[in-house]
């Protein structure tokens, strides 16, 4: 055939990092040389991963499209196919298909202050443009963190909250839950929008990403108001159950948005027109 | 001037012409003592006194499952072979003016910037002949969705059938033409008299204006009469399957741990783990709002989004409701 778009490329494991419980992250390298050295993709964008024998799942691309050469995904361990993928050792073999949907618009946000807030496993897809601003770190204002999980435990990517914590170009906020925290926890305790608000970081010139469970999302998204953020300054990516990627089987639709094809990426002000089917 | 006519005793010619060149002849036949179409050989076969199949035939472009790839497993890692597909010329005879509007439908989604070549290369190698309808039941409402049997959108040849119960033939497109040149011998001239075409009655209380504004406006979503309406619907998904328009699939793998195929099955958003979220979120958890957005996909969706109907009007979903749900009732609620 000359173009199946349902058939995946190759990827080999080439590192697994444990970030959780039962939350893992897969450094992937495309078996074919060419695709290699030619795959690109724009921050936001989302693939299909495939454990074959059990199926695919759909989770963003959590690397940053400045890191060449391989991409990372994240993910927790819930279901038939990403427990599959679990039992994954360093060296198998998955499959990807993407990059599909639209991206954040980094290129708009030159000389603006970003505030980035994620709640648990949310944090991939708000990696993927943290790293990516980081990596042309001149272009951008101020950057702010905010990060919580339920607890200190369910932090993602604990060692990259470290190396935040170490530079002075940014500002990380890192909470958890009330209960959640341990003895040595130097965090804040408290919920993501409680917290965002108490950092009260400047709306003016400042673009907002965030990304967590949509109770959360809906909450920073009254806080971010609050705080003076327009909608049209804020962004968020959306994550429904997605089979094929591209705009065919019929179950991502937010109303008449296919989340696939016009999404993951959306302004608040886009959110809030959308019809209420979330 | 002449009209080309396929007699009903060259009906069985013309099958044996397509099979003998490598294709296949699907039109209504007795299954499980319905009508249904299926491959058939022989006119006999062949049923003429039917309202519309029971099923659609989408499933000829859209199969029920497919295999999109083969895999195998094994210690240095894994084999995968997407595959290719290469219908055989596949007639469709007895269609319905009404569904085979349908096709432009299903092409619209298979075709969206990624084109599902399973989907095309099938819709090409298939050729509608449609025969108009001189009868229909009380659930056909092909009128009130602005459509007719005298509606030819979809079809390759239109036939009308005459008195004598042979069909005059119109070619409507090139690929309708170019069968029956690839046929020639089944087709003869003549001229007969065709028998009256049956238009079944517009539901006038319905109006598709209304209902495209209503759905529009999205203070009507959380409307409560969606619930009071389809609260009876037991998603079981029979309205998907038969409907010619319904397109939704999953993606699964079959087969042993060393071994197997990936496929796109249908699947239907009726069903209540269609959206369901790994983390147990589902946006449409209540049936309710599983059928508004069945709903919304015929009425909103396809023709806003899509340029193309979302309903033909065929009646299926109605006919085969087994709690009487009836998709009209719906659209004079929201006609109003």
């Amino acid at each position: 055939m000359s173009n199946n778009i349902y058939l995946p490329h190759l990827v080999t494991i080439e590192d697994i990092y444990e970030e959780a419980p039962d939350v893992r992250s897969f450094r992937l390298v495309f078996k074919d040389k060419a695709l290699r050295e030619s795959f690109d993709f724009k921050t936001g964008q989302f693939g299909l991963y495939s454990a074959f024998g059990l199926g695919e799942s759909t989770f963003c691309i959590a690397s940053a499209p400045t890191r060449k050469g391989y991409i990372q995904c994240t993910f927790r361990r819930s279901g038939r196919v990403t427990g599959g993928l679990s039992e994954l050792s360093i060296g198998d073999t998955m499959g990807f298909r993407g990059p599909y949907g639209n991206f954040f618009p980094v290129d708009e946000w030159k000389g603006k202050n970003l505030v980035f807030i994620a709640g648990g496993i949310g944090l991939p897809p708000v990696r993927s443009v943290i790293w990516n601003c980081l990596d042309r770190r001149e272009e951008f204002g101020d950057i702010t963190v905010v990060y919580g999980a339920r607890t200190v435990a369910d932090l993602v990517y604990k060692n990259e909250l470290q190396h935040w914590e170490d530079r002075n170009d940014v500002r990380l906020i890192q909470a958890v839950d009330p209960g959640g925290q341990t003895e040595d926890w130097k965090g804040k305790v408290g919920f993501v929008p409680t917290v965002l608000e108490e950092a009260a970081p400047k709306a003016e010139n400042t673009v907002a990403v965030t990304c967590g469970p949509p109770i959360m999302i809906k909450f920073v998204l009254k806080a971010l108001e609050k705080l003076g953020f327009s909608d049209d300054n804020v962004y968020t990516t959306l994550e429904n159950k997605m089979k094929c990627g591209v705009g065919k089987c019929g179950r991502c639709n937010v109303g008449d948005i296919y989340v696939c094809k016009e999404g993951p990426v959306y302004t608040a002000a886009e959110v809030k027109r959308m019809y209420n089917d979330f | 001037m002449a009209d080309r006519i396929l007699k009903k005793e060259d009906l069985g010619r013309l099958i044996a012409s397509v099979n003998a060149k490598g294709g296949q002849f699907i039109a209504p036949a007795l299954d499980a003592r319905q009508v249904v179409f299926k491959p058939v050989t022989k006119a006999e076969e062949v049923v003429t006194d039917y309202i519309v199949a029971r099923n659609s035939y989408k499933e000829l472009v859209f199969p029920q499952t497919e295999v999109v790839a083969d895999f195998t497993i094994g210690k240095h890692g894994v084999d995968l072979k997407g595959r290719d597909v290469a219908p055989q010329e596949t007639i469709v005879f007895g269609a319905r003016p009404c569904e085979a509007v349908s096709l432009s439908s299903l092409r619209a989604i298979f075709t969206w910037d990624y084109i599902d070549e399973f989907y095309t290369k099938r819709e090409d190698a298939l050729v509608v002949i449609t025969v108009a309808c001189t009868k229909a039941d009380d659930v056909c409402f092909c009128t009130t969705v602005e459509l007719s049997p005298e509606t030819k959108t979809g079809s390759d040849i239109y036939l009308k059938e005459t008195e004598s119960g042979d069909y005059i033939v119109e070619a409507v497109t090139d690929k309708g033409r170019a069968f029956i040149e690839k046929h020639a011998s089944a087709f003869s001239e003549g001229s007969a008299k065709a028998k009256a075409l049956f238009i079944p009655e517009k539901i006038g209380t319905i109006d598709l204006k209304k209902i495209s504004a209503r759905l529009k406006d999205k203070s009507h979503y959380d409307d409560q009469v969606w619930g009071r309406l389809t609260r009876k619907c037991i998603g079981c998904g029979a309205c998907t399957f038969v409907c010619p328009t319904c397109h939704c699939f999953d993606i699964t793998d079959e087969g042993t741990a060393f071994a197997g195929e990936r496929r796109k099955n249908w699947d239907a958003c009726q069903f209540d783990t269609f959206t369901l979220h790994a983390s147990g979120h589902n946006p449409r958890h209540y049936q309710y709002q599983r059928w508004r957005n069945r709903f919304m996909c015929k009425f909103n969706y396809y023709p806003e989004k899509f340029a193309s109907k979302g309903c033909v009007g065929c009646g299926r979903c109605i006919r085969v409701c087994p709690v009487r749900l009836d998709i009209t009732e719906v659209m004079e609620e929201f006609s109003k």
